[in-house]
């Protein structure tokens, strides 16, 4: 029902987006690897998708997979770029926020008795 | 008496003799003339002979080579034939015959030209079919070595897709895809990434100019060929330069490349491709091949760009500049946020759902896999906060005239595309199904 864009009618093609290279320069990426861009570089010699990126980067912190989702690119195509700009400074990233620690079983235990006694 | 006989008889003799000396003198003449008029027929007939064995041997070759030509490049043996019977007898076989041969050769131009497009645009259709599979699968897998695989696979593909595309081209067919507005920067990386050495290629220029969705593929693809051409008759440690200038009335892609060039007659014989004037015939390209200038030409008479190769490069190689004039563009910004245009009916989830106060921006953007996109609201979350904390104070009944004539108008509006989404999309069903498939 919604209008999807076909993925194959991509007019520029990834292999021209990353100038043929399919390995990230780092390894340290995710799809939820939070990405903030630096203010005080310019974008010049940036390629479109690159300078895209870091517009969409400016405001504030966006995640790989959402960054991927906005340029129509598919995820491994951008940790190429994400780790290209890392190289030249243009974004640093911040570890996602770590999910809630699985607490002690025997708490658990004790809450889920306590709330048994009272209702 | 008897001496008057021998008088007599020596005039009869006289006489007889005179006669038969006049005779014989009007004989010879007659003879002399009828000798002469007999050489002058044998010579006719030997010029005759001549001429018919000139027709066989070189009028009529000459004509299976440009039958297009309205009067035969080579002409009489004899000028004293001109004008005669004979003549006009000849000049009938040459045309009876250059009227078979231009209706031979324009058969087998036809069906040839019919079978190549029928076969290209299969070709084709798979090519867009696994296009289609390869992106999916680059979509689907995360691991940098099947990205590197896929990469591969992908770029064979455009190739081979292109050449299908410009094949079929030539032979009359469209160039089979519709595609959205796109920035002309985007369109000459679209068309780079149809060719080989992509990455010899280097793209320099900032224009805010897009071109036109009907003419999308056309320039892609005569870009890709002349970047092909430009790749292909250059080093490979060289460069190919690409220019993109806005100029008075249009625009310009300029292709420069560091290769060996071309001579004065390859530079003619291109500029009378790339006119796109009189009609290839696909039967007459060298071989192997060469398709490039052709297709480009078709493609500028059909689409009205033009383009130009008799410049010298300041690298030493060739000079191609494409002019993409006024009518074929449009302005860049308003390519951004267009929605895609191969699907012109509102979508009436969207419009229904979404007419909730908070969403002043238009309605939002979807991803390759289907999913909404988030956009950032940082900066309007503190504008959206003091209106909704200013709101009340103003109001009576917790929303403004306005507000509620806004809500019932899109109320309505939702329903009426409902419904009429729900009668077109019933309707539209089948036909939208075969697209996919038919194409190419």
């Amino acid at each position: 029902m919604t209008p999807r864009r076909r993925p194959g009618e991509r007019l520029v093609r990834s292999y021209v987006v990353t100038d043929g290279r399919s390995h990230p320069s780092r390894n340290t990426l995710d799809l939820v690897t939070l990405l903030i861009a630096a203010d005080d570089l310019p974008l010049t010699g940036l390629s479109p998708e690159k300078r895209r990126l870091m517009e969409l980067c400016r405001p504030g912190a966006l995640s790989v997979a959402e960054v991927a989702g906005h340029l129509e690119l598919p995820v491994s195509v951008t940790k190429v770029l994400v780790a290209d700009l890392m190289d030249s400074g243009h974004i640093v990233t911040r570890a996602p926020v770590p999910s809630a620690r699985p607490s002690d079983a025997r708490i658990l235990q004790e809450v889920l008795d306590g709330l048994r006694a009272r209702l | 008496m008897t001496e008057r006989i021998p008088e007599a008889a020596f005039w009869c003799v006289a006489v007889g003799l005179l006669a038969v000396t006049v005779l014989l003198l009007r004989q010879r003449g007659i003879t002399g003339r009828q000798r002469s008029r007999n050489t002058e027929l044998a010579q006719g007939l030997r010029a005759r002979d001549e001429e018919l064995r000139h027709l066989v041997a070189v009028r009529l070759p000459a004509l299976e080579d440009g039958p297009h030509q309205p009067h035969p490049a080579v002409g009489l043996l004899d000028a004293r034939l001109a004008d005669t019977d004979f003549a006009k007898c000849l000049d009938s076989v040459l045309d009876r015959f250059s009227g078979a041969v231009e209706h031979a050769q324009s058969r087998a131009d036809q069906s040839a030209k019919a079978a190549l497009k029928a076969s290209m645009r299969s070709i084709q259709a798979l090519a867009n079919e696994q296009q289609v599979s390869i992106s999916e699968m680059q979509d689907r897998h995360d691991h940098p070595d099947v990205l590197r695989d896929l990469l591969e696979i992908d770029h064979t593909n455009a190739q081979f897709g292109r050449r299908a595309q410009a094949i079929a081209v030539l032979c009359g067919s469209w160039p089979g895809r519709q595609r959205a507005t796109s920035a002309l920067i985007e369109v000459v990386r679209g068309a780079t990434s149809r060719v080989r050495d992509y990455r010899r290629i280097r793209i320099n220029g900032q224009v805010d100019i897009a071109v036109e969705s009907r003419a999308v593929e056309p320039v892609v693809l005569a870009v890709a060929e002349l970047l092909d051409n430009a790749a292909r008759h250059s080093q490979p440690n060289t460069s190919v330069e690409v220019n993109v200038q806005s100029v008075h009335n249009g625009a310009c892609v300029i292709i420069d490349d560091a290769g060996v060039g071309m001579d004065g007659q390859a530079t003619e014989h291109a500029a009378a491709l790339l006119a796109g004037r009189d009609a290839v015939d696909v039967t007459r390209l060298d071989d192997p091949p060469q398709f490039g200038f052709a297709v480009i030409g078709v493609l500028a008479a059909r689409y009205g760009f033009s383009v130009s190769v008799d410049t010298r490069s300041p690298y030493g190689g060739v000079r191609a500049v494409v002019f993409v004039p006024a009518a074929l563009l449009t302005h860049a910004d308003t390519v951004q946020e267009a929605p895609t245009p191969a699907d012109p009916t509102p979508t009436p989830a969207l419009t229904t759902t979404r007419t909730s106060p908070r969403t002043t921006e238009p309605a939002e953007a979807i991803t390759a896999g289907g999913l909404p996109k988030r956009r950032r609201r940082a900066p309007q979350a503190s504008a959206t906060a003091e209106e909704r904390t200013a709101a009340p104070t103003e109001e009576i009944g917790g929303r403004s005239a306005e507000e509620n004539a806004r809500r019932m108008g899109a109320f309505a509006r939702g329903t009426r595309f409902g419904r009429a989404a729900q009668d077109a999309s019933a309707a539209d069903e089948a036909p939208h199904e075969n697209e996919g498939n038919t194409q190419g």
